[in-house]
């Protein structure tokens, strides 16, 4: 049955999209502003000039080197260590036989049920002073301090382990009759049929990371050299009166969140499939 | 029997870095703080560890703290405001947007602010709200309106900040709510079209009770996260002001802990907002259950 073009359902849902998308394209613009445009009382969304001056100020001021450098790092790290963990625990709670499992893995289905807040006490002071020597900072000298706590993702276990389950044991066994050992078996078997699902989690949990903001910000107080682009940014922002550092502010912002807007756009697909799954962003 | 044990040994080394990692990360951390949520505690140094008993729970229940009266209330006002709010304007994004061409590209422009951090979602909203410069003042006064000092007067702080989470919120819910509008089937419609059903009873009739299951995840699953969520306030008004009129539980225990080290009274908070969300955790897993879409 052919219905005639939904007007009414296009009008609406195009005055939807604008609201999502100006406050990103007032970001963006905000960015080439002057300070005489900053301070005015009229509203007007694009910039008397471009100027592009804003953003290498903001790159120098905000010390964006070492920003980008830092969140880049992390965020790689955390992304492979979550690959990693999540892939061994997923195989080793199908294919593997061993006592507990079940329970073990009831466990970790629990630990998603934790709010992030609950550790954020314990955890910086663990952190901090972690390995209890006298060691200053702990181990927020390093930037170990901003991956390790997210280092294992219970959400990452869950959906490795769901994907593995689909990988028929008769192939396996066909491997072991063959005398492959369980290593080779893991390595050159299982990995490469769980790809689609790691693409998945990578993407969701380099997002997740890049955006990751108050653990960030915690480690940053104790270690300056550590922070990260939204932690950096953000302390521009809180320091000085906005009308002065608005235009660096959202010239940083456009600087971190364009990247992330041009890989969701490509690689959607997996986000998406990866946001289905958790059924809940944090 | 060889097999058994080399798989069992196996199966505890791949595992090795998860159990760590919840060891140090989980469980070692939650016995931390139970234990310092009974304590009086500035940080530092473990020695000074002082029990008190119940005092820190007294204290956030007692007549004249904070904690009941602003604090939780905004916490409920803000988790009940944004998951309304996104819901009203996911669940009309989700109906209308599968009778349109183009699909996915709709879609992808609602979800823009979950894939953005929260600094700088809160950053370009309170500029937007920014009496000098923003847009929304710029709109009212070209209306002929007073401007409006959103983040600064109390009384409209925390709608304001209430609008930006849902705005933030509104992808994932059109995510859930599209692909269970998507799987009720066609034939349903064009049944009551032949009988000469209008567009408000197919919406009403058809498409929202078979939409319970995905509606109540949303707005469960919506909830817990609203109860948690502080980063955004943090970043819109610094310390939850003007006063506490934005300030909610988890910004709160953050202050006490980190700016004014009560870590103590600090944890009894996070301790009472645990089990706020924990007894809905529970009420959703029982719905679920009962409504028979564990797959969910």
């Amino acid at each position: 049955m052919k219905q005639k073009t939904p007007w009414l359902a296009y009008a609406i849902i195009a005055i939807g999209v604008i609201t999502m998308v100006f406050p990103f394209l007032d970001m963006v613009f905000t960015a080439f502003k002057g300070p005489a445009e900053l301070m005015s009382v009229r509203y007007r969304l694009f910039p008397d000039e471009f100027r592009f001056s804003n953003f290498q100020q903001a790159v120098r001021s905000l010390n964006m080197g070492l920003l980008f450098m830092n969140s880049m790092i992390v965020s790689f790290s955390v992304t492979g260590l979550v690959l990693l963990t999540s892939t061994l625990g997923g195989y080793a709670l199908t294919k593997l036989e061993f006592p507990g499992r079940d329970v073990i893995f009831r466990f970790i289905l629990a630990t998603m049920m934790f709010p992030a807040f609950l550790f954020l006490i314990p955890n910086f002071y663990i952190m901090v002073n972690f390995p209890f020597v006298n060691i200053d900072g702990g181990l927020a000298a390093t930037r170990w301090a901003l991956i390790l706590p997210f280092s294992v993702s219970g959400f990452g276990v869950f959906l490795m382990r769901q994907f593995i389950m689909g990988i028929p044991n008769a192939l396996l066994d066909a491997a072991r009759i063959d005398g492959a050992s369980e290593f080779r078996i893991f390595g050159q078997i299982v990995v490469p049929m769980t790809l689609p699902a790691l693409a998945t989690l990578a993407i969701f949990t380099f997002i997740g990371q890049w955006n990751e903001f108050i653990w960030s910000l915690l480690i940053y107080t104790v270690n300056n050299r550590l922070a990260t682009l939204p932690v950096g940014i953000q302390m521009l922002q809180s320091h000085l009166d906005p009308t002065l550092t608005q235009a660096l502010v959202s010239a940083g912002l456009t600087i971190s969140v364009v990247p992330v807007f041009v890989v969701f756009v490509f690689l959607q697909k997996y986000y998406v499939r990866g946001l289905a799954l958790s059924g809940l962003k944090e | 029997m060889k097999r058994r044990t080399q798989q069992t040994l196996l199966g505890y080394t791949f595992m090795l870095p998860i159990f760590l990692f919840y060891s140090v990360f989980l469980i070692i951390p939650l016995g931390f703080s139970l234990i310092l949520s009974f304590s009086e505690w500035g940080g530092f140094d473990l020695s000074l560890i002082r029990f008190v008993g119940w005092r820190n729970y007294e204290d956030l229940f007692s007549p004249w703290s904070d904690f009941l009266n602003p604090i939780l209330w905004n916490t409920f006002y803000y988790a009940f405001g944004t998951v309304f709010l996104s819901f009203i304007a996911a669940l009309t994004v989700a109906y209308l947007v599968t009778k349109l061409r183009f699909q996915a590209f709709w879609r992808t422009m609602y979800f823009l602010p979950t894939v953005t951090t929260v600094v700088a979602i809160g950053n370009v909203w309170a500029y937007l709200y920014h009496p000098h410069g923003g847009m929304i003042n710029g709109l009212l006064n070209a209306l002929g309106m007073p401007t409006i000092r959103f983040l600064a007067n109390p009384d409209t702080a925390l709608p304001a900040i209430v609008v930006v989470g849902a705005w933030a919120g509104i992808g994932a819910a059109v995510l859930i709510l599209t692909a269970g509008v998507k799987a009720i089937p066609e034939t349903y419609y064009e049944a009551a079209m032949i009988e000469g059903a209008s567009e408000w009873r197919l919406f009403f009739n058809i498409t929202l009770p078979l939409l319970k299951p995905s509606i109540l995840f949303v707005l469960i699953t919506g909830l817990i996260g609203g109860l948690q969520s502080f980063t955004l306030i943090m970043v819109m008004t610094g310390d939850g002001g003007p006063g506490n009129a934005t300030n909610v539980a988890a910004l709160e225990m953050y202050n006490q802990a980190f700016r004014f080290g009560n870590w103590g009274l600090a944890s009894s908070m996070a301790y009472t907002l645990f089990i706020v969300v924990f007894i809905i955790t529970a009420i959703q897993l029982l719905v679920f259950r009962r409504g028979g879409v564990e797959s969910y």
